[in-house]
Order: structure tokens, then C-alpha cells, then sequence
């Protein structure tokens, strides 16, 4: 009858993903400002605090032989190291992909473990994620090009005529990247943490029916620790589309073209 | 009648098959290495539970934690919803992770751990060798210090013999220098004396001569002679 009862109330799927403030204060400083420690802000000290931990176990008491957790660590070193190595050939900017890997990866990670907050599934993360990025490789290019820099708006070969259309073009599809980069992991993370959520939903409902309706919905139930699987894995991916096509972007701000 | 008496022989002749089939795959089954037999099984799950060995605490384990989730569930400490779906197939699947990914991870992280321990090895035994190497070819070189000290004063003794025998030699030199000057001047002043005497004879054999041609010088020595016979005779001398 409980189980009836609580049924009648559904959640949104989409409700995960609302920034809720956890405790907060008004302070008379500069008007009246409000600071408020939200689940994002706690989330983001979280990540921050797990990212140093895994790296003060992973340093291993400065050893000369490694222990498990300094090889798995430095075996993620060594492909992040590669990944910059190939795509910019300069490992000037390894600090800033490793950090960058690290920080969507542990961010997803946790994102993964129930009853937490995914932080990558706030547009303000990812967007703003991308967004600063995208501003930080412009004035890169600027800085190293100069003037040349917009010449990366004009394809080599283009006729006079079609400058104008190029370069328009080109500007939309360089400014569109700010939002592909931060919408690709925010739509993946928010798409897979909204379908676990349905399907968590249905299944509840399912196992909440009775004996016999309890064990057939264990079938579904193994699909839905695949897609759980399948979610831990989008996670690793999206982490390393996302640094590779930053390496890109640095590349090309670098190069041009 | 006719279809009873068919089913029945069907039957009776499935019987006797079904029967060694069904005990065949049964013994199979517990001889198989890969499923463990049910009461292995039962008790490696008793095994796992989180208490001591004796099956009383075991039991109270299992008492314990059943009724620790009843009162929750029913005290509404713990509320189960569809994140409790979420959290059984996570808990799940990461439990099926770390059992698919432990070992071969372990065997590999070992092999790692294996393979730099050997390098460090090796290259401690390559330095505890060349030190050793050093050590001996130093050795060999352990009268080295004194045999050079010899040497040195050897050295040091010829160039005080030579630096002497330079001083001799330029003492000699100088003597014969000396010698040569003085025995020019020895050939010089027997020369000078030699023109002299031979100056001196001349003028005097000149001076005689010119006073032997002097008359009165003539008669006085001719008185002189004759004086001499004279005296020679009175002596009866001759």
C-alpha cells in the first residue's frame, strides 16, 4: 500500500539536474549579496578534493618503484602525454589537457555514482567550459599570428568574390565550436543520466509489482546494468573527444591550419 | 484406448532414457570444475559475510543487517525509489568490474612493478660491479703513490747532479778560458823577452864589435892577454 502510495508521485527525470541551494547566506557587503553553497559548488569542491587525493595516493611517498595506484595513474599520464604530443607536438599545454582530462573525467565518475550531481550536466559548466576555452585559443592564435590570425578565416584558393561568404561562414563555424564542444558532453552526460532515470522509474514500478512480475523484470533489468555499463563507458569518452578536440582547436590556433 | 495405450508405451520407453539423462547431466554438473557445487557455493556466501568465522555470528550478521534495512525501510530512514534501482545496478556492475578487471590488472600491474624492480636491480648490480671493477684496477695501482715519490726524488736528485755539473762545467770552462788567456800571455812575455835578449846580444855583440874595432880598446885587451900569459907563465900554468 506504501508502494502504491509513493507511486502516485513521479519525479522529472529532468529534476537531477536542477542546481539546488544546500545552505547559504545574505551578507549587507556590496548591497546584499547572497552566497550560497549550491549542490554544484559543493560538487565542484568534491571533484577537486578527489582529483588531489587520487594524485597524493597516486605519488606514492615519492618512490622509485610504483604501487597500483601510481601505475594506473601514470599510464593515464602517458596517453593524455601522447594524445598532446600527437595533436599539437608541443607538451607546453600537457599541464592544461591533463588538468582539463582529469577534471570532465573525475566530474563524470562521480556523476555516475547514484545519488550524486553530475556537474558536466549544468549548460553553465559545459558551455562555459567551452566557452572559455574557445576564448583562450583565440588569444592564443592572436597572440602568436597577430593580424595573420583572421587569414584562418579565409580557406587557402578562394576567389575574391567568395572572401566575403567564406569568411562569414568560417566565422559562424570557429564560433559554433564554443557550443558543439560544451553541448557534446553536456547532451551525451544529460541523455544518459535521463534514460537511467526513465528506465530506473519503469523498473521500479516493475520490481514494486509483485513476486513473480519482480523476477521477469530482472531480465530488463540486466539491460539496463548494460546501459549502466554503457554510461561509465560514455563517460571515458566524452572526457577524451572532448580534450581531443581542444588539442585540435589548440592546434589550429597554433598552425592555422 | 488406443491413444492411453500409445502415450502410455511413449511413456514407458521416455522413462528409462529421461532418467540416466537427467542423473548424466546432474553428475556433470557437480563434476564440472568451472560451477562449483551448491553447498560450496553456500557456504563461500556465508564465508563472505563481514564477521568472524563461527556461523552464530554469521547468523547474527545476517539477522542484523535484515532487520537494520527493515526498520529503515519502514521508519522511512531509507526510502526505496527508483534510485534505489539505479544504485543496486551500479553497485552491480561495479562489483562485476572490479571482479572481471582485479586480477588481470593485478597480474599486469605486478609484471610492471616486476619489470622496473629488475632494471633497478640489474643497474645496482651494473654499478655494485663497475664499483668493484674500480676497485680492483685501483688496487693494482696501490704502489703507485710511493713509486712515483721515488721518482720524483730521482728526478729531483739528476737535476741537482746535472745543475752541479753544470756549475763544474762552466768552472772548467772558465779555468781553461783562464789557462789559455795566461799562457797567451806566458808565450806572449817569453816572446818579448826572447826579442829582448836577442836585442840585448845583439847590441852588446854590436858595442863589442864596434869597440873590438876601437884601437885603444885593442891594445888594452892585447895587454890584457899578454898580462894574462904573463901571469899564466910566472904560474908556470902552461
Amino acid at each position: 500500500m506504501n508502494f502504491n502510495h509513493s507511486n502516485l508521485f513521479i519525479n522529472s527525470p529532468l529534476e537531477q539536474f536542477e542546481v539546488t541551494s544546500l545552505l547559504g547566506f545574505n551578507a549587507p557587503i556590496l548591497g546584499y549579496m547572497s552566497f550560497t553553497l549550491t549542490n554544484l559548488g559543493l560538487y565542484s569542491a568534491l571533484i577537486f578534493t578527489v582529483i588531489l587525493g587520487l594524485h597524493y595516493m597516486g605519488n606514492n611517498d615519492k618512490k622509485l618503484l610504483p604501487s597500483k595506484w601510481s601505475i594506473a595513474l601514470e599510464t593515464l599520464f602517458a596517453s593524455i602525454n601522447s594524445i598532446v604530443r600527437d595533436q599539437i607536438g608541443k607538451e607546453i599545454y600537457l599541464p592544461f589537457i591533463y588538468s582539463l582530462f582529469f577534471f570532465i573525467l573525475i566530474a563524470n565518475l562521480i556523476g555516475n555514482i547514484p545519488y550524486t550531481y553530475t556537474i558536466t550536466t549544468s549548460i553553465i559548466v559545459s558551455i562555459g567550459l567551452s566557452f572559455t576555452i574557445l576564448i583562450g585559443v583565440t588569444i592564443l592564435g592572436l597572440s602568436i599570428h597577430k593580424i595573420h590570425f583572421f587569414s584562418f578565416f579565409i580557406p587557402s584558393g578562394t576567389p575574391l568574390a567568395l572572401v566575403p561568404l567564406l569568411v562569414l561562414i568560417e566565422l559562424i563555424s570557429y564560433l559554433a565550436r564554443a557550443f558543439s564542444l560544451g553541448i557534446r558532453l553536456f547532451a551525451n552526460v544529460v541523455a544518459g543520466h535521463t534514460l537511467l532515470k526513465i528506465l530506473s522509474t519503469f523498473l521500479y514500478q516493475m520490481f514494486s509489482g509483485g513476486l513473480i512480475i519482480f523476477i521477469v523484470t530482472l531480465l530488463p533489468f540486466a539491460l539496463f546494468l548494460a546501459i549502466t555499463g554503457l554510461e561509465l563507458a560514455v563517460s571515458f569518452i566524452q572526457t577524451y573527444v572532448f580534450v581531443l578536440l581542444v588539442c585540435s582547436y589548440i592546434k589550429d590556433a597554433i598552425e592555422l591550419h | 484406448m488406443a491413444s492411453r495405450i500409445v502415450v502410455n508405451t511413449l511413456r514407458a520407453s521416455a522413462r528409462p532414457r529421461a532418467l540416466p539423462t537427467v542423473t548424466r547431466a546432474v553428475n556433470a554438473r557437480a563434476m564440472s570444475s568451472s560451477n562449483p557445487p551448491p553447498s560450496e557455493r553456500a557456504s563461500e556466501i556465508i564465508n563472505n559475510l563481514p564477521s568472524s568465522q563461527n556461523l552464530v555470528t554469521k547468523t547474527g550478521t545476517v539477522i542484523l543487517g535484515t532487520g537494520l534495512l527493515a526498520t529503515a525501510i519502514s521508519q522511512e530512514l531509507y526510502v526505496l525509489n527508483e534510485e534505489t534501482v539505479v544504485a543496486a545496478g551500479t553497485f552491480i556492475l561495479l562489483a562485476f568490474l572490479a571482479k572481471l578487471i582485479r586480477e588481470p590488472y593485478k597480474e599486469w600491474a605486478d609484471g610492471h612493478i616486476q619489470r622496473i624492480w629488475g632494471v633497478l636491480e640489474s643497474s645496482r648490480a651494473e654499478h655494485t660491479q663497475t664499483v668493484k671493477d674500480r676497485i680492483n684496477s685501483v688496487e693494482q695501482m696501490k704502489d703507485v703513490v710511493s713509486l712515483t715519490e721515488g721518482l720524483f726524488a730521482l728526478s729531483k736528485e739528476t737535476a741537482k747532479l746535472e745543475s752541479e755539473a753544470f756549475v763544474q762545467q762552466q768552472k772548467v770552462a772558465l779555468a781553461s778560458e783562464v789557462k789559455a788567456v795566461l799562457d797567451s800571455w806566458v808565450r806572449f812575455e817569453q816572446q818579448a823577452k826572447e826579442s829582448e835578449q836577442t836585442e840585448l846580444a845583439k847590441s852588446v855583440i854590436d858595442k863589442v864589435l864596434s869597440s873590438i874595432k876601437d884601437e885603444k880598446t885593442q891594445k888594452e885587451i892585447l895587454a890584457n892577454a899578454v898580462a894574462e900569459v904573463e901571469q899564466l907563465v910566472k904560474n908556470k900554468a902552461i
